[in-house]
């Protein structure tokens, strides 16, 4: 009979064998959690030809170590504490850094407790195939494993817990390479402590523990010139004991402490939200709260208090007295602190930065003066809940380089400044200064002290030389956060194994795969798309025909997407990870490989493609009768642009049934809108325009111009919401708890108020905001006899004044709550481009549930899932736009630098172009160039006059260079002349578009 | 009660045996021994403090003993006081099977009766129940089981109740307020004062009957591998003696069939706050029998030199139990 041992554990072995901690979970409860712990005596070290650890799996570290590090010779690995991971990362993913890590579990454990990110970011390190990392399960090692002393605090215990296991480690490898008789002892290899705290390097030291800081050990590697740089601002305290800490002043409030801040905005006392800097004004931001239907304003410095965009703050609102009106006053960091030193400010109590703190003061001062019209809630900042710092896009500013010899290799201070106007500069040592002037670099934000007027960073990597149209590009896609690298190995193993040889199986026998169940034949439908010139992912067509019935059947047969991408693969997950399809001037960044995109999706003519139909009966007053969904299978007739699709329409001799049936379909949107318009639609304007490209190869821009809208492309639009509409009446109805649904939700009034009131002041004009019908009909009436482009200028304006809309689970708002306010629809998705949007793929799978086609995945049914998922989609689709705009934005800049070259050598002089007023400083005007779709700013040097309640600025008479007698008054929305020129920000190589006023004044003297 | 059946004849035969001189019981005891304990504390890792206790039990004659188990388990409540402590007891019916479902419950209701009126009681109340003064407090909730009835029990579920209060840990914790700093020089525009009342806020006076009202609303647990601080006030749980009563004579520890046979029991709770004056928590009588005042005067001072040796006893076995879960193993861990 077999014999059977229980081994029960006795219980006075608990405390070796359990792990006791509390817990305060989110609802207030203190939760004790057990986990018990078998320590055992085969956790392997993880090197190489180790006579006792057998250990098969993962790769060992080298049996020497690496040798050649100066001050370690005979070999070493390195062992770093949690600090240095926390701290370092940089360093550690660099692919010059190559020594050996042995990767301590007390330290994981610690990483992931301290940081999730970067816990994360220590995770793929040890998976990465060229990093060298060995993780060590020391807790659970019986040698290594420690418990708590009386009175411990859990630092010391597990740095005495990385100090044993160093120990242990480097015993452990004297034990198992012992000296072969007859040969002369091998040097063994050292395992080095790496950790910043002196008072844990000093114990290590007594217990004969070999151990460096970061920085020394650094300095001694091969390539310590780069690997400097990527070292983060923290771990550089200890090599700058010129500067007495002491004699710092504290030029920002301490943050408190993070449980603080959570309980005063518990209690109603504080605010929290994210920061939003004012990008006319360094001096100034912003926070958007629940508590006050105004965002809180916080003004200088001191009540800011070191937070950048995007950060998730808590603020202290002043008493009502103290609240402030935002500045009218354009305020531009480059010019106010452009004596401001580098090296020194860090410490004030120097001259330099007592000017500069005069000089913001002043500024601050004169504001406080112009509070008039509209106060507003006014804070600081007293803590920070979570810092959203990346990677930014910078340049070196020039001026503060000490040294520009390329040979000099001493290391500098220097101020980066970022591309966008929302961060502030970023001070950082490098080595490389000299080289890194004139390019893109990347740099990331380490620390913001108390003591440091700017925060600190450290340089990451180089993209390129500043206006190289990769530079440009690539510093565009990370800005905007924009994931673009290329599709992975996974990813591409999911798409059909025929590759661009997959085609639609006939039908019947030969469909092995089943392709042909449950779908419709529509080939023999004259089906056609109409989309933009060069456009390669098509992911919709239309068709329409008489009915003898004398209504019209009308289809909308969208790309099959969600055959070819299947819930919860590769494919799927990064195709929900990057949320949206990126539409550059120059490139494109694909949401889904090409190969389904721009081939196996897009419905290109003459070949047979799967597609997903909406197909309506509609009168011919264009109600709907019937609507039915149904997978298909389609063969495309012809692929128009909108301008071949409108001249076929328009060409009277042609009567084949193609041209009949766009004729039919472009009757039926005309009486779609109107109804559309009816219910109370809003047509919006954004100022679009088009990039004309020289050729594909160099793309050179030549010119810009507006884009045309024509007959055709409100028809396709038509009809693609008919079809949303639809969709999401379907899948609401059979998914109610987390049908993928899109809305726009009312603005608030207060959005309005200000353009309401420059309307009334200074045209006479109302803009009733009651209702989308109500503010569609004032809109309209907004009219200037004179100028025709006033009217597209007041509906950009309100556009502007709008929120934006948003993907959201039906299941997790009130119903009421879904409607879509530019479309005055009660209802509304997103269903009509598959290949470019995650938001459709979903869509998509619902409605295919829907008509029973296939089964829901299970995680379409869980409301959480599907929320999480739309999050990332919906920043994902607002990042795109800024990226698309962004890069509209610099070609408008490089073609309008050709453009001034060339008048130039003509001798026309500069680039001369009609504005609008949109804007009055005190010291300027905001203007806006509606030919180039592009906004800039005048300032004036000399004193002008402002009135704030009125929109107008008056330039005196005397002054106005021209000297025609009388004063000179601009008052918003009016016509002017500018003088565009592109100069090159002289610092920091940043291109800018610089604007002067011509008409009505000459600005240039002012 | 736990009645166990028994004859006329056997009643009187031990009643016999207790009367005799020198006294006959069915073990051998004297009248004022008790029979072996056995004690453990921390038994349960998840609750707070637990202790395990038997009396009697032997595994060589196979007797099993009295057994109970206590756990004391802290739970965060919002309330405004300063805390509670809410004990139950509850029996296995193994330990009583000879009672129905109904009697088990009312049984199991006496005991809780008892135990939660003694310990509940506010000269015991320990003080750092208090997480943020008037918002939130500890919920101590003792959970004793009755594993086994030999004869006792509430002498056992007294000593379990004191052994695992006193093994109990009160995690720290730090209470988060927000101050809105007034005097600060945020703006320093509005320091040249606006012509109000100048009061100094920052003194404490007397003539201030303000109400000083924390505004901490929440807490955090500033280090969660910590068991926490004792509970305060531990040495003042008090202990139990039963004595039981066939006049003119009285025994200790009985044995279920010596419970059976005596008519009166008087329960005796004593506190030691310090060792010289032993206060009385509670006094109850079970059972169907008289006593006079002065009768009840003389067994209470009997009782009380039996409880300061059972004290005394208990305090000494705790103490070691400490020492056990700490130091010693810590050493034997050190020593591996």
């Amino acid at each position: 009979m077999v014999e059977i041992t229980i081994r029960k554990r006795p219980q006075t072995e608990a405390v070796i064998t359990q792990r006791k901690f509390f817990k305060k979970t989110a609802r207030g409860k203190v939760v004790k959690v057990l986990r018990e712990r078998y320590l055992r005596d085969d956790v392997g070290c993880g090197i190489e030809s180790c006579r006792e650890c057998t250990s098969s799996d993962g790769e060992l570290l080298p049996a020497a170590g690496d040798l050649t590090h100066q001050l370690f010779p005979n070999g070493h690995f390195i062992l770093p504490d949690t600090n240095v991971f926390l701290s370092q990362m940089d360093l550690l993913e660099s692919d010059l850094f190559r020594s050996p890590i042995i990767l301590l579990q007390t330290v994981l454990e610690e990483v992931r407790h301290r940081s999730l990110p970067l816990y994360n970011r220590l995770k793929a390190l040890t998976k990465s195939e060229d990093k060298r990392i060995w993780t060590f399960y020391n807790e659970y090692r019986s040698e290594t494993a420690i418990i708590r002393e009386e009175g411990e605090t859990p630092n010391d215990r597990n740095d005495r817990g990385i100090r044993n296991a160093t120990a242990w480690y480097n015993t452990h490898i004297s034990l198992t390479h012992p000296p072969i008789r007859g040969q002369t002892q091998a040097a063994l290899p050292t395992v080095v402590l790496m950790t910043e705290d002196a008072a844990n390097r000093q114990k290590a030291e007594q217990a004969g523990i070999s151990c460096t800081p970061v920085r020394k050990y650094v300095e001694g590697m091969k390539n310590a010139t780069q690997l400097l740089d990527l070292l983060s601002a923290s771990g550089s305290d200890n090599i700058e004991p010129t500067q007495a800490a002491s004699g710092r002043q504290m030029l920002y409030p301490e943050y408190l402490p993070s449980a603080t801040l959570i309980a005063g905005v518990k209690a109603g006392q504080l605010h929290q939200g994210h920061f939003n800097p004012n990008p006319y004004n360094y001096l100034e931001g912003s926070v958007s709260v629940s508590a006050f239907s105004k965002a809180i304003l916080l003004v200088g410095r001191e009540n800011m208090n070191r937070a950048v965009q995007g950060d998730v703050i808590v603020v202290e609102v002043f008493d009502e007295k103290e609240w402030k009106a935002p500045a009218d006053e354009v305020i531009d960091a480059e010019t106010t602190l452009k004596n401001d030193d580098a090296e020194d400010s860090g410490e004030e109590g120097d001259e330099n930065g007592e000017e500069v703190m005069a000089e913001e003061s002043r500024i601050l001062r004169s504001e406080a003066q112009a509070a008039a019209s509209e106060r507003q809630p006014t804070g600081r900042v007293v803590g920070v809940i979570k810092r959203n710092w990346r990677a930014y896009v910078c340049h070196i500013d020039t001026t503060s380089l000490t040294s520009t010899l390329t040979t000099s290799l001493s290391t500098q201070t220097v101020f980066a400044t970022p591309v966008s106007r929302l961060l502030p500069r970023i001070r950082l040592r490098t080595r490389q200064a000299p080289s890194l002037l004139n390019q893109k670099i990347l740099v990331t934000i380490d620390r913001w002290d108390t003591t440091s007027r700017y925060p600190e960073g450290h340089f990451v990597r180089t993209l390129g030389q500043v206006e190289s149209k990769e530079a440009e590009q690539e510093s565009l896609l990370l800005e905007f956060e924009v994931p673009y690298r290329p599709f992975g190995k996974a990813i591409l193993d999911c798409l059909p194994l025929e590759g661009d040889q997959w085609v639609v199986p006939p039908k019947g026998v030969g469909d092995l795969s089943n392709v042909w169940r449950d779908r419709e034949d529509l080939r023999d439908l004259i089906v056609c798309s109409i989309d933009p010139p060069g456009c390669q992912d098509i992911d919709d067509a239309l068709h329409a025909r008489l009915l003898p019935n004398g209504n019209i059947e009308a289809g909308v047969h969208i790309a099959d997407v969600s055959h070819f991408v299947l819930p919860d693969n590769p494919m799927d997950s990064e195709a929900a990870a990057r949320g949206t399809t990126v539409y550059l001037v120059d490139n494109r960044i694909d949401m889904l490989p090409s190969l389904l995109g721009t081939n196996l999706c897009s419905l290109r003519p003459f070949v047979e493609r799967l597609s997903f139909s909406s197909i309506w009966e509609l009168t011919p007053d264009a109600d709907i009768v019937n609507v039915r969904f149904t997978k298909s299978v389609i063969k495309s007739k012809a692929a128009f642009t909108y301008e071949e699709a409108q001249i076929r329409k328009d060409d009277p001799h042609l009567q084949d049934e193609l041209t009949q049936s766009i004729r039919l379909l472009n009757s039926l949107a005309i009486k779609l809108k109107a109804k559309r318009m009816a219910a109370g639609a809003l047509n919006l304007a954004s100022p679009e325009v088009k990039i004309h490209l020289d050729s594909a190869e160099s793309s050179e821009p030549i010119d810009v111009e507006q884009k045309e809208l024509r007959e055709t492309n409100s028809l396709v639009e038509e009809f693609m919401l008919l079809a949303n509409v639809s969709v999401a009446r379907k899948i609401e109805e059979s998914f109610p708890q987390t049908a993928v649904l899109r809305r726009h939700l009312p603005p608030p009034k207060t959005n309005f108020e200000k353009l309401q009131d420059i309307l009334r002041k200074t045209k006479g004009l109302t803009l009733d905001v009651s209702s989308s019908g109500a503010l569609a009909a004032s809109l309209d009436k907004c009219i200037d006899a004179t100028e025709p482009a006033f009217n597209t200028l007041v509906r950009i304006m309100a556009t502007r004044c709008m929120l934006s809309a948003e993907y959201f689970c039906s299941g997790s708002v009130a119903r009421d709550t879904f409607g879509h306010y530019g479309l005055a629809s009660d209802i509304y998705t997103h269903f009509t481009s598959p290949i470019r949007r995650y938001a459709d793929v979903l869509v998509h799978r619902q409605l295919s549930a829907a008509i029973g086609f296939t089964s829901l995945h299970p995680s379409l049914h869980s409301k959480s899932h599907v929320e999480k998922i739309l999050d990332v989609v919906n920043r994902r689709h607002r990042m795109a736009q800024m990226a698309s705009r962004a890069s509209v934005e610099f070609y408008v800049g490089l073609a309008l630098k050709g453009r001034g070259e060339a008048s130039r050598s003509r001798g026309d002089g500069e680039v001369r172009e009609e504005a609008f007023v949109i804007r009055t400083f005190r010291n300027g005007v905001g203007v806006f160039v509606s030919k180039l779709g592009i906004e800039g700013l005048v300032t004036f040097k000399r004193d002008i006059q402002f009135d704030a309640d009125n929109y107008t600025i008056t330039v005196p008479g005397s002054a106005s260079a021209a000297g025609s007698g009388g004063d000179v008054k601009i008052s918003v929305f009016d016509k002017v002349v500018v003088q565009i020129e592109v100069e090159k920000d002289k610092n920091t190589q940043r291109g800018k578009v610089r604007m002067t006023l011509i008409e009505p004044v000459e600005s240039r003297a002012l | 009660m736990a009645s166990t059946s028994i004859s006329k004849a056997e009643k009187s035969y031990i009643q016999a045996g207790l009367l005799a001189s020198p006294s006959r019981r069915t073990d051998g005891r004297g009248l004022s021994d008790f029979r072996p304990i056995s004690l453990e504390t921390g038994v349960a890792p998840l609750a707070n403090g637990s202790a395990r206790l038997s009396i009697g039990h032997n595994p060589h004659d196979g007797s099993s003993g009295t057994e109970v188990l206590a756990a004391a388990k802290l739970e965060v409540e919002n309330s405004t006081d300063s805390g509670r402590i809410a004990c139950s007891v509850s029996c296995s019916p193994s330990a009583y099977p000879n009672l129905s479902t109904g009697a088990l419950d009312d049984f199991q209701h006496d005991l809780t009766t008892v135990l939660n009126q003694t310990l509940s009681d506010r000269s015991l109340h320990p003080s750092n129940l208090v997480i943020l003064p008037g918002k939130k407090s500890w919920l101590l909730n003792l959970d004793i089981v009755v594993l086994a009835d030999s004869g006792n029990i509430y002498d056992a579920l007294f000593m379990a109740a004191r052994a695992a209060l006193w093994d109990t840990k009160v995690p720290r914790t730090r209470s988060v307020e927000y101050k809105a700093k007034k005097n600060e020089s945020v703006s320093k525009s509005t320091v040249g004062g606006s012509g109000d009342m100048d009061m100094d806020q920052d003194t404490a006076s007397g003539l201030d009957t303000r109400q000083i009202i924390s505004n901490a609303i929440d807490f955090e647990l500033p280090d969660y591998w910590d068991e926490g601080e004792v509970l305060d006030g531990r040495d003042r749980w008090p202990l139990c003696v039963t004595l039981n009563l066939v006049p003119p004579v009285h025994y200790l520890d009985a044995l279920p069939l010596e419970e059976a046979s005596t008519p009166v029991r008087l329960l005796l709770v004593f506190s030691f706050p310090s060792a010289s004056s032993p206060t009385v928590q509670a006094m109850r009588m079970l059972g169907s029998g008289e006593l006079s005042v002065a009768e009840i005067k003389t067994l209470v001072t009997e009782g009380e030199k039996y409880a300061k040796e059972m004290m005394t006893a208990l305090t000494f076995k705790l103490k070691e139990e400490d020492v056990r879960w700490g130091q010693k193993a810590r050493e034997k861990f050190a020593r591996r």
